[in-house]
């Protein structure tokens, strides 16, 4: 992969958002399920919202979140096939074959990320849409958003737009506490 | 429980290969699929968005934002992703159809288009014969193979053409019309300061205004004020948001006007070089207070003081942004008017980050066999009516009231492309008698939507990704000509709106009139592209855009004229006034709603596209039903819960529906998403989910444009039920 993409080193790929710019508008979530043929009523990617304070003075906020692609993923952890793994550029997937369905990977998940898909009969997940990674292209949440609100791309690009990003804004994740080491960016 | 999960399959990961042998053989090897990447452009909303149809062995699998386009600015949102189930909804009309029942029983017969068409030609020529060609009322919405259908009314020898604008931005083009001789763009890429009243953008979608005023927000720190009676995404994201009375936008308007007049905050070269009238406007808005528009709006007059002040300063990079659909109340023009008049002043005009009249692209155009001009006066009497309205867009409502009176003459037959009339207008009870008083009615559609269900014969039309259409050039800052093109034959016996003309028209005598190919009309319009391989270019990448940055400033050189009477911009309107309309906009405080009622607002929401989508399963997934807004104040004292079912009843109509109790919405108001609650069981997704706001919208207008107003229902609500949402 690293050949094709013409990389010299190994990429380590991560998505930054910028949730202040999420309007709700779900494209994130219907093109996931198109690019990836998610079943009904399940989903890889979803968007939070917080909704307070008392009229007149309201506030809501909006915030896309799929799988964190963790740098010490506890699901792979707990796996007891082998079926989930990381590979070298942290994306953390699901060899289908392998999977036994037995939903450990799924409690031992702090962000609820992943999921029992009825139809492959396995479990199923946020791939970071890996098909589309390894061909050179960003993934359908990342392309599809109005907003632009997903930055993508290879943290240890020290030049790239991703790098660029979370240098020049503080950037949180969520549940650092997990020691999972999540890897999903939220600008601050 | 976590770490205890983690703890527990620990000790299996460690020789994980060797419990799951056997499932580790079971690797499919797979087949390397045909993929084809086609350009076109979406069909979900009126965006006409360029997209990148991805088909693995003749399959739609996705749809890609085009990132050529700079109107969809590479996006593609929910719908247009979406638009595979739409594609794919088993729910489809698949072959003509000839009603075998009652009107509206669905009792259908599945026919030829041979014989769909000779009966739709035979009825139509027996109404011509009996009552002549304008008996038969030719009813359309917006896109790109729209044109067809007009034409072919037009032929046939109707005047009645009846188009969508007086259901959606009619007042907003003719007050734009009537002050600038055009209607803009607002550039929100590069404003600084924008107040958007009676548009909902990051709700209702419009590009590329949706993107550029995240990113003008967002990333460029331009300040978003927004006056609305609920709390909107857009409200959420603004600066400042103002619950406003409803209705009394225009107070707040004239009270801006007021303050930077008074203040000398306007651009006074501008002003007096282009515009005409400012002696007029001074006085007229003396009177216009900030302390009288906070009795009237709500909105405190400091804020008015300060945002009129805050948005003079920042001109030329402000906007008083004009929405799109723009209908709500009886004086919609006027208050469009203001807003208008109001970003003249600061001199913003045709200056980046202001309001920006709209750039071109030439299209060919294929010359066809003209028809003699319908010899009848139009049914909706537009021209003593609405004077200064498009007349070739009709008013719609006005043209029901006649047609169920009988007046000026009969109307006896209905055709319909690609419009729902029982969901876009108000009082769907009326519209369905309309429906039942026709002797004939067709409809042309790519889904059995409630009109189709109510007609004689369904002619299905292709869905978007099966067909070719038109070429459209899309006026803006950033002009553009987008080519929608088959992706994949049609899946089921459907034809594209061309083809159905055709054959009507062969079989009404009418055929000369359009004998031509939608490939020599496409050909013909690509010609006149600046390319070398037009035709090639629109086929292989969609989109043409013309090289370089926008332009600014072509309308400021010396000596321009405005398409105006006077050549300049009007604050004052000479002509309004000889039709009989205030010069100058006049505020009239909207109807009082009255103790224990409520005011019924509308919306939309990006999840959904008018009435046309809520068959579609992905979208449903996001947005499954509609439910009544209503504030907890009012809850408490009706005795509503959250989820209970309740009753919203109008002087027209009454629907029932669960209440959401939420603080989002002013407690004078309630709101409900339209598209729901639809009578045609043929789409069994959308059939009886949630309820019909056409069922209790009333029927109004506004006077100067004749676009229907609808925010001037008054409804009550009563609890019928406790508890029936959310299983």
């Amino acid at each position: 992969m690293r050949e094709r993409l013409g990389l010299t080193r190994e990429a380590r790929w991560a998505l930054a958002l910028d949730a202040r710019k999420c309007i709700d508008c779900k494209a994130c979530v219907v093109a996931c399920k198109a690019e990836n043929d998610v079943p009904l009523h399940k989903f890889r990617n979803r968007i939070n919202e917080e909704r307070g304070g008392s009229y007149p003075r309201l506030r809501a906020s909006f915030e896309p979140e799929q799988c964190h692609h963790c740098a010490s993923p506890s699901c792979v952890r707990v796996c007891p096939t082998g079926a989930s793994y990381q590979r070298d550029d942290g994306l953390v997937l699901v060899h289908a074959d392998d999977c036994i369905g037995c939903g450990y990977c799924i409690i031992a998940c702090p962000y609820d990320a992943r999921f029992f898909n009825p139809k492959t009969r396995v479990v199923d997940k946020c791939t970071m849409c890996v098909h589309r990674v390894d061909a050179g292209r960003e993934p359908a949440c990342v392309e599809t958003c109005p907003s632009r609100v997903r930055l993508f791309g290879d943290l240890n690009d020290g030049d790239g737009a991703l790098r660029r990003a979370l240098d020049a804004r503080r950037a949180q994740v969520k549940k650092e506490q997990t020691g999972n080491d999540p890897q999903l960016y939220y600008l601050v | 429980m976590l770490a205890g999960a983690a703890a527990a399959a620990a000790a299996a990961a460690v020789a994980p290969q060797l419990g799951c042998a056997p499932l580790a053989r079971r690797r499919r090897a797979a087949t390397p699929a045909e993929v084809r990447r086609v350009a076109t452009a979406c069909e979900l909303c009126p965006n006409k968005c360029a997209v990148l149809a991805v088909v693995e062995n003749g399959q739609v699998k996705k749809l890609d934002p085009n990132p050529a386009s700079p109107k969809s600015r590479g996006m593609l949102c929910a719908r247009g992703n979406a638009a595979i189930k739409a594609l794919y909804d088993p729910d489809r009309v698949k072959q003509p159809l000839i009603r075998a029942g009652a009107r509206g029983e669905g009792q259908w017969r599945a026919v030829s288009w041979d014989e769909a068409l000779d009966f739709t030609a035979e009825r139509l020529q027996r109404l011509r014969q009996d009552h002549g060609p304008e008996a038969v009322l030719f009813s359309s919405t917006e896109g790109f193979q729209e044109e067809f259908f007009k034409n072919f009314g037009l032929a046939f020898g109707s005047p009645n053409i009846l188009r969508h604008p007086t259901l959606c931005l009619a007042s907003v083009n003719l007050a734009y019309s009537m002050t600038f001789g055009t209607v803009p763009s607002f550039d929100l890429l590069n404003a600084h300061y924008v107040i958007m009243s009676g548009a909902n953008r990051f709700e209702s979608i419009i590009t590329p205004d949706t993107m550029d005023l995240i990113e003008g927000t967002m990333n460029r720190k331009a300040k978003l004020i927004y006056l609305d009676p609920r709390f909107t995404v857009t409200a959420a994201k603004a600066d400042e948001w103002y619950a406003i009375r409803p209705g009394t936008d225009l107070a707040f308007i004239l009270a801006m006007l007021h303050v930077i007049i008074k203040e000398q905050r306007y651009d006074r070269e501008f002003v007096a070089t282009r515009c005409l009238g400012l002696e007029e406007l001074a006085a007229h808005v003396e009177h216009y207070t900030p302390a009288w528009a906070e009795v009237e709006t709500e909105v405190p007059a400091a804020d008015i003081t300060r945002i009129a002040r805050e948005f003079a300063d920042a001109a030329p990079r402000a906007v008083y942004y004009a929405g799109r659909r723009s209908s709500w109340y009886v004086n919609d023009f006027q208050m469009r008017r203001g807003q208008a008049i109001l970003n003249a002043i600061v001199g913003n005009w045709d200056r980046q980050g202001g309001v920006v009249p709209n750039s071109r692209i030439a299209l060919g155009e294929l010359l066809f066999l003209p028809w003699d001009d319908p010899a009848a006066p139009r049914v909706d009497e537009i021209d003593t009516r609405f004077p200064l309205a498009a007349k070739g867009d009709g008013a719609f409502l006005q043209a029901r009231e006649n047609v169920l009176a009988g007046v000026p003459y009969p109307v006896k037959g209905w055709m319909v492309y690609k419009q729902d009339p029982m969901n876009a207008l108000p009082d769907r009870a009326k519209t369905q008698r309309l429906l039942e008083a026709m002797d004939f009615v067709a409809v042309i559609d790519t889904q059995m939507s409630d009109t189709a269900w109510f007609a004689d014969v369904v002619l299905p039309e292709s869905m978007y990704l099966e067909r070719t259409d038109p070429l459209h050039m899309l006026p803006g800052i950033w002009p553009v000509v987008v080519l929608r093109q088959q992706v994949v034959p049609p899946l089921h016996d459907t034809r594209p709106n061309l083809e159905i003309i055709q054959g009507l028209a062969q079989r009404l005598g009418l055929g000369e009139y359009f004998e031509y190919t939608i490939e020599e009309w496409v050909a013909e319009q690509a010609a006149e592209l600046p390319l070398d391989e037009p035709l090639a270019h629109m086929k292989q990448h969609g989109v043409f855009t013309p090289e370089g940055a926008p332009f600014y400033g072509r309308t400021l050189a010396p000596g321009f004229r405005f398409l105006t009477r006077s050549g300049k911009i009007e604050l004052y309107s000479q002509r309004l006034a000889e039709a009989g309309h205030d010069p100058l906009p006049v505020y009239a405080p909207p109807r009082p709603v009255g103790e224990g009622s409520f005011r019924m607002v509308l919306g939309r929401k990006a999840t959904h596209t008018h009435a046309s989508t809520t068959n579609n399963v992905w979208l449903l997934e996001q947005t499954p039903t509609n439910d009544l807004w209503l504030h907890p104040e009012p809850a408490a004292r009706l005795g509503i819960g959250d989820g209970d079912l309740v009753e919203v009843a109008s002087a027209v109509g009454a629907v029932r529906l669960p209440a959401r109790v939420t603080p989002e919405i002013r407690p004078d108001c309630v709101f409900m998403l339209h598209g729901f609650g639809k009578k045609s069981k043929h789409l069994r997704q959308a059939h009886g989910n949630g309820a019909c706001d056409a069922d209790v919208l009333v029927t109004a207008w506004d006077e100067v444009s004749g676009n229907a107003a609808f925010h001037e229902t008054v409804v009550t609500v009563r609890k019928v039920g406790k508890e029936e949402r959310r299983a």
